[in-house]
């Protein structure tokens, strides 16, 4: 145990001090968990009170194919936004692979399914009744939406909690996108693969693994904790009457 | 497109040439799978048969401890596994470091969470009435437990596909333990990776058309368990 515990004090210093670039990275992870997720949260919740309320030909499908994007393997988007990206690509135009705004795409890409699927869920979770209901006292397309938001907010939250974890753990598409370039698209996460395999960083690895971990301990606490007084939580969204 | 379409014909030729490279990688892969849920399904189903059976203190906080591990990034599991099998780590001596064995162990312990919390999932979805009849009809420790996992089989059968899914598109830890050496310890979805860094774009094509398949094969499955499940006969019969 003499040698984790080492490790453990060397790792300590480097997460308190500026310069070992931990915090960078932490800012660079935090601005694409939090752009990703708005992203995925602004294209994605339309489609999951389509999906939830809507009654339409085809929405079976469209809600198993939600489903089933869930259990996409990261890797594979990585590689196809790269190919799309890359000079000899469609949207080569844009000139962003192995940028950070690539990143910012492939993780919205990944953040989506969480949002949609898990959304429509929590949509569809509502009472039968309610929705009908607004409905039959002639509440119109926006009003039914933000009134199923507003009751399935639980869910909803959850959904974004779970999409933002995905953006904060995910490695295989960061690294294929953004190339793991250091200090300018790494995450958290990739970061620490490219550290592990510099033997001589352990430490450096360590106190980035302890930042990822803190994080991801906040989230699975705020979800513990909306799971536990769903009841108590107050959201801002309200019905319009 | 025409570099897409390139990229895309070769990769489609690799297949069905069946490159030997690409066929021992998917062979990899479907070992690591198996193991990896077999292994955590021997460890993980008796636990979560006893967070949902059970009442021992403790009880919540492990139940609390898999669904909060549900959510622990591959990447950490890996570094914390890699920290144990350095030479100098406390598990040096097993000489598990860039080995095949550190692979199908990470993910072992990846896929672990699914079965332990979906499983005590599951079981805590029964109706409440049921296990309390067995008890008061006098049904031992042993008999009430395979009751449990009969009659929750189709999540814990879910719960067994899910971890089968991890296995097979996870990166993060084996990268980190297996050291993704080419040919070796790789599986499709870290020799996906190796490949799109490397720039052959056919072979990370062609390495992720057959992933896309394994992936599909396993959600078909689950699909068909969740929707037929009543019809599904399985060997767990009641002792009685």
């Amino acid at each position: 145990m003499g040698y984790l515990w080492a490790q453990l004090r060397a790792a300590l210093p480097l997460i308190a001090s500026g310069d070992s670039g931990v915090l960078a990275i932490t800012w660079v992870t935090v601005r694409v968990a939090l752009v990703s997720t708005t992203c995925a949260v602004v294209l994605g919740l339309p489609a999951a009170l389509a999906l939830g309320l809507g009654r339409f030909r085809g929405r079976r499908a469209l809600h198993i194919l939600a489903n089933a994007s869930l259990a996409l393997p990261p890797v594979l988007v990585g590689v196809f936004v790269l190919l799309v990206l890359l000079p000899q690509g469609p949207l080569s135009s844009l000139r962003i692979e192995f940028t950070l705004r690539a990143v910012y795409v492939a993780q919205t890409i990944l953040a989506l399914p969480y949002i949609v699927a898990l959304g429509a869920a929590a949509i569809q979770g509502l009472p039968p009744g309610l929705p009908a209901q607004a409905r039959a006292f002639g509440a119109g397309r926006l009003q039914c939406s933000r009134l199923a938001l507003r009751e399935a907010r639980i869910g909803v939250m959850a959904a974004v909690i779970a999409a933002l974890a995905s953006t904060l753990s995910e490695v295989a598409a960061v690294i294929i996108v953004g190339g793991n370039v250091q200090g300018h698209d790494q995450t958290l996460a990739s970061a620490i693969v490219e550290q592990v395999n510099d033997q001589d960083n352990i430490p450096q690895a360590l106190a980035t693994g302890i930042v990822l971990m803190a994080l991801i301990l906040v989230l699975i606490g705020a979800l513990t904790l909306l799971q536990q007084r769903s009841g108590g939580i107050r959201l801002r969204f309200r019905p319009e009457g | 497109m025409h570099f897409l379409w390139e990229e895309l014909r070769l990769a489609v030729s690799l297949i069905f040439h069946g490159n030997p490279y690409l066929l021992s990688i998917v062979w990899f892969t479907i070992q690591v799978a198996v193991i990896a849920t077999a292994v955590a399904a021997v460890i993980g189903v008796p636990l979560g048969l006893a967070i949902g059976l059970e009442r021992f203190p403790g009880r919540r906080l492990l139940a609390l401890l898999a669904n909060a591990s549900l959510a622990l990034p591959p990447v950490l599991v890996g570094l914390l596994l890699f920290l144990l099998f350095v030479p100098q780590g406390p598990l040096g001596d097993l000489h598990l470091q860039l080995t095949r064995r550190a692979v199908f162990i990470a993910q072992s312990v990846l896929a672990l969470p699914y079965v332990v919390a979906l499983t005590a999932a599951a079981v805590q979805g029964l109706g409440s009435g049921l296990l309390a009849q067995a008890r008061a009809l006098g049904a031992r420790r042993a008999q009430l437990y395979v009751l449990a996992l009969r009659e929750a089989r189709i999540g814990v059968l879910a719960a067994l596909i899910a971890a089968m899914g991890t296995a097979l598109a996870e990166v993060g830890a084996i990268v980190i333990v297996g050291g993704n050496v080419y040919g070796y310890d790789q599986t499709l979805a870290s020799a996906a990776l190796f490949e799109a860094d490397a720039a052959h774009f056919a072979d990370a094509i062609a390495i992720g058309i057959v992933l896309v398949v394994l992936i599909v094969v396993l959600l078909g499955a689950l699909g068909v368990l969740q929707q037929h499940g009543d019809g599904i006969h399985m060997r767990f019969r009641p002792a009685a």
